[in-house]
C-alpha cells in the first residue's frame, strides 16, 4: 500500500484539526518572515546609510588610524588605491577623502569641530549624508577653492549665511598650527545636532595644500559596495590587492562598533525571540500530532494485528507530518503574501511615536518599519519551518509503532 | 571674550616687524594707498625695531573677574616672542614663547613646557581678550589687508587720518574691514575699529597717555574693549621700553622658558 | 458539584489526551512568562544603564547652563541644597564641571573636568562600581584622578602614570596641576569615555579656583515607585529659580528608544499572545470534538444541555488550572534564574550604546508582578473562549448525530 496517500487521506479524515494545524504553522511562517525581514531589512538599511555617514562600507586608512584618528596619519597614493579598488567586482564606488579635526572662526564666536575635505566629482548625494541633507546653497563646484558647505546649527552659532566667510584653523602633517579662510557655499540640516553643529565640508585640493599633503594623499578611501553582506569577502579582497603594513583595510563593523554593537544586539534579541515562538508553534505542531495518533490507537492496533509492522507506522505518521509540514508552509505562503508585499512596498510609519531625527549607534534612524528578505533568508525560514514540524512528528511516530496491539484493541 | 586678528599696534607691543625697506607692500597699489602704506608703516615704526625689550602690567575686567599681572617681553623680528609673568607671585614664571608659528607656554606650577595645538588657538592669552592665535597671526597685517585714507581733517579738535583696512579676498581674517585713526601729527594711533562683515563693530582698541618712550612720545595705554560687553576690557600700560638691543637667537628657546 | 466530580474523573480517564492537552497549554504558558520576564528585564536594564550611570532620575542645573555650558553659570549655594533635598527624602549630589588640556607624555587631549563629591556620588549614580583598571577617586588620595576609556587609550596612560591638567581658571589665570591616573572606567557612554576626566571635588575647586557652587546636581528618587514627574516637580519646588529636569527630558533620544522598544515589546507580545491562542484553541478542540460521540450518549441518556456544556467547561477549567500551575513553577524558576545570571551575549555583541549610552550585552530577565500574571489570566482566557464553539456544539448536537459524528 502505497504510504503517501494513505498518510494524506488519514490528515483529511480530520479535516478541522488539519487545517487549525496549518494554520498555526502558516502563522509561524508570516512571523518568521516579519521578524526576519524587518532584520534584514533594518540592519541593511542601517548599515548602507552608515556607509555614507563618511567611512563607506569598507575603509582604507593609515595603520593605527581607527584607534587615534590623527590629520599626521595620511593614507599615501590614496588616488591610485581608488583608482584600482573600482576595477573590483561588487565594489560599487571608492571615495578619496581627508578627515580631521578644526577650529572654526567667525567675528562672533570660534567653536570646535571635523572636516570632511572631499572632490566634488567623486561625491553624490547617495554616498555623502551631509550633501542630501543640503537645504540652502549647493556643494562647491570644484576640489579647489575656498567653499565650504556648513551644517545649520554652525551657522546659527557662528552667524552664518550663503557667501559669508569663516575662518577654520587646523594642524598639519608635520604638527604646525595653519588656518585658512572659506566662504559658505550651502548649508544642510540633518536633524542631528551634533552632526549639524560640528561636520563641515571642504574642497580636497585646499585642504591638501594647507595640510601640506602631497597631490595623492588623503585620510581615507571609503569604499561602498552592492550588497553589505558581501564586505567581509571583499575587505579580504582589497586588502589583498592593495594592502601594506602602512594601511589598514577595515570593515563598518570595525570603523562603525557601535552600530555593530546595536546591529548584533538586535539581532540577537530577535534570534531568540524566534526561536521561542518556533517552540511555541512545535508544541502546538506536537500537540495536534500526538493527539491524532492516541485517538487511532485502536485503529493501529487493528493494523498491526493484520501486520503492519511498527517501522511502518512510525513511517506512516513521519510522512502524515512531512504532508502537515506542506500543507502549513502552503497556508504560511498564502497568508503570508499580502502581508509581506504591505510591509515591503508600503511599510508602517512610526514616526509619530519616534521622531525624525533619533540615531542609534551614530546613525539616522529611518521610523518607517518595512521589510525585505534575502533569498538566503527565505530559504531558511522554509527550511526551518519545515524542520520544525517533522522534528515534532518524530515523537508522535514513536509512539504510533509503540502501539502494543492487544491493549490497543480495548481502547476507547 | 574673543580677538582674532590684531592691530598693528598691539603687534608692536609684543613683537616688532621686520619690514625690508622694497617691501612688496611699498610697491603695490597706485599713489593714494602707496601714501596709506607708508603712513602705516611709520605707525608701527612707533614700536618697532630689530629687537625689543619692555615691561607692561595688563589689566583685565570681565564679568567675572578682574586680573593684573605685570609682565616682561623680549622679541626679535617677526618671528621670535619670549613674555614672562613678573607678578602676581602665584603665577610668576608662567612665560610664554612664539617661534615661528608655534607657541610654547611654560607653567611653573607643574614644571612643564607645553606645546598648543590648533583647539587651544583660540582660547584667550593669559585670561585677557586676546587670544593665542593673536600672537600668531600679528605679524601679517601687511599681507592680509590692503589699505586706503577714507578721512582725513578735524575730528573732536583734533587733526586726524582715518584708514580703511580692507582684508585681502585670499587673506584668513575673520573682521569685515578694520578703520584705524591717527593723530595727523606723528602718526600717534588713537583708535582702532574691527567690524565684522555685516559691517558692525566687534572690538574697538583705543590709544592714549602719550608719554617718552625709547626716546620719543608714543602711547603708553591700550585698551580692547568687545562690543557685546561694553563694560569689559583688557588694558596693557607700559612701563619701560628699549628697542634695537642685543639679543641672540639662542636666547628664543624652550631652555629659555624655564629659567627663573 | 457533580458536575465537578464528573469533569475531574472524565479528565482522568482521558489521561493521556489530558496530559498532551495540558503540557502543551502549559508550556506555552512558560514560554510567555519567560518571554514576559526577559523583555521587562531588557526594559529595566536599559533604562537602569541610562539612568544610573550617569544622569540620575533628574538634574538641577542653572538656566542656560545645558546650551551653553559655562564655569560661571552655577548653583551657589549647592551644599545647601543638597542637603536640602536630601532631608525631603531624596538622594542628591553635587558636581562641578569645567574644560581643560590634558597631556601626557607628548599627547594631549580635550578634557571635560568632574569634581565629584564622593560620598554622595554614590548613592545616585554607579559609575564608582565601573572601573576598569585601577581604582575609584579616594578622598585620602585628591591629587588621583579616573578618566574614560577611549581617553585613556589616547593619552596612553596606565593607573598610576602622571597627567598635566591646563585650563583657565574662574580667576582668569591659567590653571594647571599634575595629577596620577588611579582607575580607568569601562565604557560608559560616549562623552565620558572621550573626555571624561574625574576628580575628587576638593581638588577641582583648587584647580579652578571654585570655592563654592555647583554646575549640576543629581537627584535621585528613593525608589522606583514614585512617579517621575511628581518627584521632579517637588524637587523643583525646593530648587526655584533654578532648571529641574528628569533624565527623560534630557536625553530625549534615550526616553524615545525605550518608548520605541515598549511599543515593540507590546507587538511582540500580542504576536506571542495570538500563537498561543491558536495552541489552546487546537488544543481545546480536539479535546471536545475528538469525544463528541462519547457526549452524545451522554445526552441521550438525559444529560441537559445546559449541563454537557457546564461539564466541557469544567474540564476545560481544571486542564487550564493544572497547565497554570505547570507554567508558573517552570516559567517563575526559569525566569528568576535569568533574572540572577542573564543571557550572557557579550560572544557575539561586546559593548555598545544607544544614543550615546553604553549598553552591557548580557540580557537579564526581571520577574514582575505583571510579568508571571498576566499570562496565567490570559491563558484562562484564551482556553474559556476556545472552547466556547466546541461546547455549544456538544450542547446541542442531536444524540443520534453525536454517535456517528466523523
Amino acid at each position: 500500500m502505497k504510504l503517501g496517500s494513505m498518510a494524506w487521506r488519514n490528515l483529511w479524515r480530520r479535516k478541522r484539526r488539519t487545517l487549525i494545524t496549518a494554520i498555526s504553522i502558516g502563522f509561524g511562517v508570516m512571523l518568521a518572515v516579519t521578524f526576519t525581514g524587518s532584520g534584514d531589512y533594518w540592519y541593511t538599511n542601517m548599515i548602507n546609510a552608515g556607509a555614507t555617514m563618511g567611512l563607506g562600507h569598507i575603509t582604507i586608512e593609515p595603520h593605527g588610524y581607527n584607534q587615534t584618528p590623527a590629520l599626521d596619519k595620511r593614507l599615501l597614493n590614496a588616488g591610485q588605491i581608488r583608482k584600482h579598488v573600482l576595477t573590483m567586482p561588487g565594489v560599487s564606488n571608492a571615495i578619496v577623502r581627508i578627515m580631521g579635526q578644526a577650529m572654526f572662526a567667525s567675528a562672533s564666536k570660534t567653536i570646535g569641530g571635523m572636516f570632511l575635505a572631499v572632490d566634488p566629482a567623486q561625491e553624490s548625494p547617495d554616498q555623502n549624508l551631509l550633501l542630501r541633507s543640503l537645504i540652502q546653497g549647493q556643494l562647491f563646484p570644484g576640489a579647489d577653492g575656498r567653499g565650504i558647505v556648513v551644517g545649520s546649527k554652525m551657522a546659527e552659532k557662528l552667524n552664518l549665511r550663503i557667501g559669508k566667510k569663516l575662518v577654520y584653523t587646523t594642524t598639519d602633517v608635520s604638527g604646525e598650527i595653519v588656518s585658512e579662510i572659506a566662504r559658505v557655499t550651502g548649508i544642510f540640516k540633518t536633524g542631528v545636532s551634533e552632526v549639524d553643529g560640528a561636520l563641515v565640508l571642504l574642497p580636497i585640493n585646499s585642504v591638501r595644500a594647507i595640510l601640506h599633503y602631497d597631490d595623492e594623499d588623503a585620510t581615507l578611501v571609503a569604499v561602498t559596495v552592492n550588497d553589505q553582506r558581501y564586505a567581509e569577502r571583499i575587505r579580504d579582497k582589497i586588502a589583498a590587492a592593495v594592502g601594506n603594513p602602512l594601511r589598514e583595510v577595515l570593515t563598518w563593523k570595525q570603523t562603525q562598533t557601535e552600530l555593530a554593537g546595536i546591529i548584533t544586539m538586535d539581532k540577537s534579541g530577535n534570534y531568540i525571540t524566534q526561536v521561542l515562538i518556533g517552540l511555541l508553534i512545535a508544541a502546538g505542531i506536537l500537540n495536534t500530532l500526538l493527539m491524532s495518533v492516541l485517538e487511532r490507537t485502536r485503529e493501529f492496533g487493528v493494523m498491526m494485528a493484520v501486520g503492519m509492522s511498527p517501522a511502518t507506522l512510525f513511517k506512516l505518521v513521519l510522512v502524515e507530518s512531512f504532508w502537515l509540514a506542506l500543507i502549513g508552509l502552503a497556508v504560511g505562503i498564502v497568508i503570508t503574501a499580502p502581508w509581506y508585499a504591505y510591509l515591503h512596498y508600503v511599510g508602517l510609519d512610526f514616526s509619530g511615536a519616534i521622531g525624525k531625527d533619533y540615531s542609534a549607534g551614530g546613525v539616522l534612524v529611518d521610523p518607517i518599519f518595512r521589510i525585505r528578505l534575502y533569498k538566503e533568508s527565505i530559504i531558511a525560514i522554509l527550511t526551518g519551518v519545515f524542520s520544525l514540524t517533522l522534528l515534532s512528528g518524530i515523537y508522535p511516530a514513536w509512539r504510533a509503532g509503540r502501539t502494543p496491539p492487544v491493549e490497543s484493541l480495548k481502547a476507547m | 571674550m574673543r580677538t582674532a586678528g590684531i592691530s598693528l599696534s598691539i603687534v608692536s607691543a609684543f613683537i616688532l616687524l621686520i619690514h625690508p625697506i622694497n617691501s612688496s607692500f611699498a610697491q603695490q597699489g597706485n599713489a593714494a594707498s602707496k601714501r596709506a602704506k607708508e603712513i602705516l608703516r611709520q605707525v608701527d615704526d612707533l614700536w618697532r625695531g630689530s629687537s625689543s625689550h619692555s615691561i607692561l602690567t595688563m589689566q583685565v575686567k570681565t564679568a567675572h573677574y578682574t586680573r593684573n599681572i605685570r609682565l616682561e617681553g623680549w622679541s626679535k623680528g617677526k618671528e621670535k616672542t619670549l613674555v614672562r609673568i613678573l607678578a602676581p607671585l602665584k603665577e610668576k614664571g608662567t612665560a610664554t614663547l612664539k617661534s615661528g608659528n608655534n607657541i610654547y607656554s611654560y607653567l611653573p606650577r607643574t614644571d612643564r613646557t607645553i606645546r598648543l595645538t590648533s583647539g587651544m588657538m583660540m582660547g584667550s592669552w593669559m585670561g585677557s581678550h586676546f587670544t593665542n592665535d593673536d600672537l600668531v597671526k600679528e605679524s601679517r597685517m601687511e599681507e592680509d589687508y590692503d589699505p586706503a585714507i577714507s578721512y582725513e581733517g578735524t575730528r573732536n579738535n583734533q587733526n586726524i587720518i582715518e584708514f580703511t583696512l580692507i582684508p585681502k579676498p585670499d587673506a584668513a581674517v575673520v573682521w569685515g574691514k578694520v578703520v584705524a585713526t591717527v593723530l595727523a601729527d606723528g602718526y600717534l594711533p588713537l583708535i582702532w575699529h574691527y567690524y565684522d562683515e555685516d559691517m558692525n563693530i566687534a572690538r574697538t582698541m583705543t590709544f592714549s597717555k602719550s608719554k617718552l618712550l625709547a626716546g620719543r612720545p608714543r602711547p603708553t595705554v591700550m585698551r580692547v574693549v568687545p562690543s557685546d560687553k561694553p563694560n569689559e576690557y583688557t588694558e596693557l600700560v607700559y612701563e619701560k621700553l628699549e628697542l634695537d638691543i642685543k639679543l641672540n637667537n639662542a636666547f628664543f628657546s624652550l631652555a629659555s622658558l624655564k629659567r627663573w | 458539584m457533580k458536575i465537578l466530580s464528573i469533569a475531574s474523573r472524565n479528565v482522568i480517564r482521558n489521561w493521556r489526551r489530558t496530559l498532551v492537552t495540558t503540557l502543551a497549554m502549559g508550556f506555552a504558558g512558560f514560554i510567555m512568562i519567560l518571554f514576559a520576564s526577559l523583555t521587562e528585564g531588557l526594559l529595566y536594564t536599559s533604562e537602569r544603564n541610562a539612568v544610573a550611570m550617569n544622569l540620575g532620575d533628574m538634574q538641577i542645573h542653572a538656566e542656560g547652563y545645558r546650551d551653553d555650558p559655562d564655569l560661571y553659570k552655577r548653583i551657589d549655594n549647592a551644599a545647601d541644597l543638597v542637603r536640602k533635598l536630601q532631608q525631603a527624602g531624596f538622594h542628591a549630589a553635587q558636581r562641578v564641571y569645567g574644560f581643560g588640556l590634558a597631556a601626557a607624555g607628548s599627547t594631549s587631549a580635550g578634557v571635560q573636568l568632574r569634581g565629584i563629591d564622593l560620598t554622595n556620588e554614590a548613592t545616585v549614580t554607579q559609575i564608582h562600581k565601573h572601573v576598569m583598571q585601577g581604582n575609584w577617586l579616594a578622598d585620602t588620595d585628591p591629587k588621583s584622578v579616573v578618566i574614560g576609556k577611549k581617553l585613556g587609550r589616547t593619552l596612553n596612560v596606565k593607573p598610576g602614570d602622571e597627567v598635566v591638567i591646563i585650563g583657565q581658571a574662574a580667576d582668569g589665570s591659567m590653571a594647571n596641576d599634575l595629577y596620577t591616573v588611579r582607575g580607568i572606567l569601562k565604557s560608559i557612554g560616549e562623552e565620558v569615555d572621550r573626555a571624561g576626566f574625574f576628580m575628587v571635588e576638593r581638588a577641582f575647586r583648587e584647580l579652578m579656583v571654585l570655592p563654592q557652587g555647583a554646575h549640576e546636581i543629581t537627584v535621585m528618587r528613593p525608589d522606583r515607585s514614585r512617579d517621575l514627574e511628581s518627584a521632579t516637580a517637588q524637587v523643583a519646588a525646593l530648587a526655584p529659580g533654578y532648571e529641574t529636569m528628569h533624565w527623560r527630558r534630557l536625553r530625549p533620544v534615550i526616553a524615545r528608544i525605550l518608548d520605541l522598544a515598549d511599543a515593540q515589546t507590546i507587538v511582540m507580545v500580542l504576536i506571542t499572545y495570538v500563537a498561543v491562542a491558536m495552541i489552546v484553541l487546537n488544543a481545546m478542540l480536539m479535546s471536545v470534538f475528538e469525544r463528541i460521540r462519547e457526549l452524545g450518549v451522554m445526552k441521550a441518556i438525559g444529560v441537559t444541555p445546559w449541563q454537557l456544556f457546564l461539564l466541557v467547561y469544567a474540564e476545560t477549567m481544571v486542564q487550564v488550572t493544572v497547565a497554570s500551575i505547570i507554567a508558573l513553577s517552570s516559567g517563575w524558576s526559569v525566569a528568576r534564574y535569568f533574572q540572577n545570571n542573564g543571557i550572557d551575549l557579550s560572544a557575539i555583541a561586546g559593548s555598545t550604546s544607544f544614543g550615546g549610552v553604553a549598553i552591557d550585552p548580557i540580557w537579564y530577565a526581571y520577574v514582575t508582578k505583571e510579568a508571571v500574571i498576566i499570562p496565567i489570566v490570559f491563558l484562562f482566557i484564551i482556553a474559556a473562549a476556545a472552547v466556547i464553539y466546541p461546547a455549544i456544539k456538544a450542547a446541542v448536537i442531536r444524540p443520534v448525530k453525536a454517535i456517528y459524528y466523523h
